[in-house]
């Protein structure tokens, strides 16, 4: 009785999610995250008694800006925080409806670039994907990249459990690793070319080592929003002439730094390369 | 997903309006892609989505009755409500591509390099036939007035609206004050001649002539946001005395602009009294 209780609740937490704007929705046991993670990261240490934690993915830019020829629109449009939203009303419904605590997981860094809680940890231990060549970013079986919210909750869930097979490397990636010595993602982006990313695959078609330089990727995918806000700040700052400051106060790029820190959409991320050339998804993005 | 060879674009259409309309929406209408000869090369819809046949325009979310009737102007300066048609266009934008399989992108709002917008979304709303442009600035939509749009462009070959005959603007009550005056309610209330952004000149009922000083008009709507921070910023860094620096810094001119940048319902419009005066809508602006 107990079980088909949890199960028919589990049914009708994910049916919620997914009318609430996700594409997909996992569930993870909070004590998966003990080999993973250090004290302090783990869900029960954000929400005390944490039974369940609920992960909602959603599609970030719609096919359409995929195609789009100017890169700023998807730089803008990417993300519209629909997993945000949705988390939230999860999380309403199991304090009003079941009448136990749940919150929003913060994924948001608070020391360094380090966030409380890894929601790419999150969206993995709840089987919605895996991490990738392609600066270890999740990809989803069906759809590819994803951006993903958490709810903690107190409430207990059946656990979906991590996916079996891995995402990535696609089968074609395997096969053009065989040939070239790199997938579409490493071609894209070839760290010892400029670029961010490296790996191999192994003989059994699994990714043997990955390497992403962040601080490099960053340089590229944040050209607007706090990081370059901070850095044209410092040579503001510095600048000794008075006549040339107010110049790069006024200057196109100070200003469109400061509209990405107003529009955060916009800061999240301004560089799709390596996930324009990833095969995984693309039958999602391919219309009329 | 609808089989495309199946759709009724005619029926399409409507259902797009229904969706537009139930999540929050006044008023939507469509405009022919190739209607935007008018705009520069690079900010026409087709420069944004390859192939593009239609926009779609989605107009509302304007101040409600009491924001207008607030004794304290600053009230509706923090309390503007844009950001709802940006978001429900990029819930258009999904819809279209989820239900009907074709390309779909919302345009982003505001504006990128040189301050420029990616596409006029004003020019979009007057060619869908959801207002008319005014001699104040804004589109108009002859029964609610002054509101905010969002614009998706798709590959989706909609049926087209045209523009509004005769436009929104110059209101009768307009034209014949101009016919007494000289002047209409918002060009009396900003006139370009007594250190104001609008003047104009209305024949046979028609605007004919229309000057708007958008620079002016910047420094009055926007006191706060981007462009007051950068010059309370550059006025901080010049300024020797160190004790004066630091009140400036701590001033409470310089934290209203860091509000309105972080908080960025501030960074809309900061000025509304062209629209305070306007009869267009009018009735929408007052209530018992």
């Amino acid at each position: 009785m107990h079980a088909s209780e949890t199960e028919s609740r589990t049914q009708q937490i994910k049916q919620f999610a997914l009318d609430a704007g996700g594409d997909v929705v996992g569930i993870a046991n909070p004590r998966d995250w003990d080999e993973h993670v250090p004290e302090g990261h783990r869900p029960y240490d954000i929400l005390p008694g944490a039974k369940s934690v609920v992960v909602v993915g959603s599609r970030g830019p719609t096919a359409g800006a995929w195609r789009s020829p100017n890169h700023r629109v998807m730089e803008v449009n990417g993300y519209d925080f629909r997993n945000d939203a949705a988390i939230h009303r999860v999380a309403d419904m199991i304090e009003s409806d079941f009448d136990h605590l749940a919150i929003q997981a913060p994924g948001l860094p608070t020391g360094g670039h380090l966030p409380p809680m890894s929601m790419m940890l999150s969206a993995v231990l709840a089987g919605l994907g895996t991490r990738s060549l392609a600066a270890n970013i999740i990809l989803n079986p069906k759809y590819g990249l994803l951006y993903y919210s958490a709810c903690i909750t107190t409430l207990e869930f059946d656990y979906d459990g991590m996916l079996e097979q891995d995402v990535c490397p696609h089968h074609m990636c395997v096969e053009s690793y065989r040939r070239f010595g790199k997938t579409p993602c490493m071609a894209a982006c070839p760290s010892d070319n400029g670029g961010c990313l490296d790996g191999a695959i192994d003989d059994d078609g699994r990714i043997e080592y990955s390497y992403y330089d962040r601080e490099r990727c960053v340089s590229r995918a944040m050209n607007f929003g706090i990081n370059s806000f901070q850095k044209s700040l410092a040579q503001i700052v510095a600048e000794e002439d008075s006549e040339r400051q107010s110049t790069m106060i006024h200057s196109d790029f100070f200003s469109r730094s400061c509209s990405a820190i107003t529009n955060y959409k916009e800061s999240v991320a301004q560089c799709f390369e390596c996930m324009r050339v990833c095969p995984i998804g693309r039958t999602e993005r391919k219309l009329q | 997903m609808t089989a495309q060879n199946k759709i009724d674009f005619a029926t399409a259409k409507s259902e797009l309006a229904a969706i537009a309309g139930k999540s929050g929406a006044l008023v939507s209408g469509v405009a022919s892609a190739g209607a935007f000869d008018d705009a520069p090369e690079g900010y026409r819809p087709a420069d944004i989505l390859p192939h593009a046949k239609s926009v779609l325009v989605v107009g509302g979310a304007q101040p409600r009755a009491g924001d207008w009737q607030s004794p304290n102007y600053q009230h509706m300066e923090v309390t503007t409500t844009s950001d709802r048609m940006q978001t429900l266009a990029l819930k258009m934008a999904r819809f279209i591509e989820d239900r009907f399989s074709y390309y779909a992108v919302a345009v982003p709002a505001g504006v990128d390099r040189g301050q420029q917008p990616f596409m006029s979304i004003s020019m979009a709303a007057d060619l869908a036939g959801c207002g008319s442009k005014s001699l104040a600035g804004p589109v108009l939509h002859p029964e609610f007035g002054f509101m905010y749009y969002g614009a998706i462009i798709t590959t989706m070959p909609l049926p087209a609206d045209k523009p509004l005959d005769p436009p929104a603007c110059p209101a009768p009550e307009c034209v014949r004050m101009y016919e007494a005056e000289g002047t209409t309610p918002c060009l009396n209330t900003c006139p370009a001649k007594a250190g104001g952004c609008l003047d104009g000149r209305i024949e046979d009922g028609r605007f004919t002539e229309r000057q708007y000083d958008a620079t002016r008009c910047a420094t009055r709507v926007q006191n706060y946001w981007v462009p007051g921070f950068q010059k309370v910023l550059g006025a901080t860094l010049q300024e020797p005395d160190a004790e004066k620096q630091k009140m400036m810094l701590f001033s409470s001119m310089f934290s209203r602009t860091l509000w309105s940048m972080t908080y960025s319902n501030v960074a809309q419009g900061q000025c509304a009294e062209c629209m305070r005066v306007c009869p267009v809508g009018y009735e929408y602006r007052t209530k018992n």
